[in-house]
């Protein structure tokens, strides 16, 4: 006897269906005649996810379009740049107006305290050059000295950066006198306490009298030994190089509170300069409804960043399961009868 | 063929008294061939129509026709059954694969030489074969059903006929 060909096998197992046992089938077509169980009410998740996200962007939209409506009312405070410029005084450098309070005038150092105080003032100015020569005749006037100068010029743009050390008594004065050579475009003002360093440098030095005012009066007794004396001059020493350097940083402190610094930009080309204009309402609206999808869009970007992690995590662990399962599924199947 | 209601995609399934009708042999068939045990076939067949029954409402035609998708639940039904086996054979030492063959043969009207080649193969062998040769699917349905490629669909079915060659020629020697 001959081996069956592959093809007569087929063959053969084609030809022998296997049809279920009546009962079984009674038993089947029985479940089918009971009546269904009732429909569970589980939204598919990709449906669900496809009207979330939708609806979760256009309340997200909605929200930021409403707040930005809302909170565009008029504007109550004027923006730096929107400052009109002052008439350039024609009193001589010396005779200050009286013009504290007046726009660009910045804020007013304290007279009781010793403050650091810094301001950059960034100007737009018809001419370029004489603005810095005025700027640098007020400095003068105000018994002030000029740090730096950056002075640049072309055919249709020009600037001039100058940093500007001005007695903090009259800075207020300066810079409102600086602010009159143009149109404001940008202004900071930045002031730090130093008196309580001061205070504590001064506790420091009256410290040092003291222990050198001890010293000398104990290198002064007669039954001193040769020893304790040389141990006690050169502490004596050392003491006095101690509070000279702590009277040079004292020194020092004071020179940097009694100026003020001023960073003083002067621009004459117009497309240097950054257009300032009053957004409408509109425009407002639309700014702020930005700013609120902007920190929207931060806090969707910090969630996923937080968020990756774990789905990764759990992306792993599913993938780690299907491939157990795999395994599991081959091993239960691939046994031999 | 009656046709009950339109699934949530607007598509229509059919009730679910005709799928019994038009696939229980097919699938009674699958699972004989898997099992190798016509008692088990039988209680996997009435489980896997009980869920099918169950889920029949999540039923969408566009994934797939009912004949793949009801032998996809007889397939993870004698899966859950081998893992229960098996489990239970561990604590017993006995397990429904190593039973005898009975005597009036189990594969419906197949020669002794073949029905012993057929049930000497792992039960992996045999389902694709089910799927393939008995119940005639495409390569691309068996290879879905069986969660694997076609190609390895493809493989798999000419190992096992291979091998079934290989241990009727070995009969017929001996």
């Amino acid at each position: 006897m001959s081996p069956p060909e592959h093809e007569t096998i087929v063959a053969a197992i084609r030809a022998a269906r296997i049809a279920a046992p009546p009962d079984l089938r009674g038993r089947v077509l029985a479940l089918a005649a009971a009546p269904p169980a009732p429909p569970r009410r589980l939204l598919p998740w990709r449906r669900t996810a496809l009207v979330l996200v939708p609806a979760c962007a256009a309340l997200a939209v909605a929200g930021a379009l409403a707040y930005g409506l809302a909170s565009s009312g008029p504007q109550r405070r004027a923006a730096p740049g929107a400052v009109a410029p002052q008439a350039e005084l024609s009193a001589p450098d010396r005779a200050v107006p009286k013009a504290a309070g007046g726009a660009g005038a910045g804020v007013p150092a304290s007279t009781g305290r010793a403050q650091r105080y810094e301001a950059e003032l960034t100007l737009r100015v018809k001419d370029l050059s004489a603005a810095t020569k005025r700027t640098l005749r007020l400095t003068r006037g105000f018994h002030g000295y000029v740090r730096s100068v950056d002075y640049g010029s072309g055919a249709d743009r020009g600037s001039a950066m100058l940093v500007l050390r001005v007695p903090v008594g009259s800075v207020q004065e300066a810079l409102v006198r600086f602010s009159a050579l143009g149109t404001i475009v940008d202004q900071h003002v930045s002031i730090r306490d130093v008196q309580a360093q001061l205070d504590r440098r001064f506790r420091q030095l009256q410290a040092l009298r003291d222990s050198i005012a001890k010293l000398r009066a104990r290198l002064e007794a007669p039954t001193l030994s040769a020893a304790e004396r040389r141990t006690l001059e050169s502490r004596l020493v050392a003491t006095r190089r101690r509070l000279v350097a702590l009277q040079q940083a004292q020194a020092r402190e004071r020179r940097l509170v009694s100026f003020a610094t001023v960073s003083l930009s002067l621009r004459s080309s117009t497309a240097a300069v950054v257009a300032q204009h009053e957004p409408g309402r509109i425009g407002r609206a639309f700014h702020r409804s930005g700013e609120i999808l902007l920190a929207e869009l931060r806090v969707v970007v910090y969630a996923l960043v937080v968020g990756a992690p774990l789905l990764l995590l759990a992306g792993a662990a599913a993938a780690a399961a299907r491939v157990r399962r795999r395994r599991l599924e081959a091993r239960l199947l691939g046994r031999d009868g | 063929m009656r046709v009950v209601s339109p699934t949530p995609s607007g598509d229509a399934v059919p009730a679910f008294s005709s799928a019994v009708e038009r696939h229980l042999d097919d699938v009674h068939g699958y699972l004989v061939y898997l099992t190798r045990d016509r008692s088990v076939a039988e209680d996997l067949t009435a489980e896997t129509f009980e869920k099918a029954l169950r889920n029949w409402r999540r039923f969408d035609p566009r994934r797939g026709a009912v004949h793949t998708w009801l032998l996809s639940i007889a397939r993870t039904t004698a899966l859950d059954h081998f893992r229960a086996e098996e489990r239970r054979r561990r604590r017993e030492s006995a397990y429904a694969l190593e039973q005898p063959l009975p005597d009036e043969g189990l594969f419906g009207g197949l020669s002794a030489e073949l029905e012993q080649a057929l049930a000497s193969l792992s039960a992996g062998e045999r389902e694709v074969i089910a799927l393939r040769v008995l119940l005639d699917l495409d390569g691309e349905t068996a290879a879905r059903v069986l969660g694997i490629s076609l190609t390895a669909c493809s493989t798999r079915l000419s190992r096992a006929l291979k091998k079934l060659e290989e241990r009727m020629a070995a009969d017929v020697a001996a």
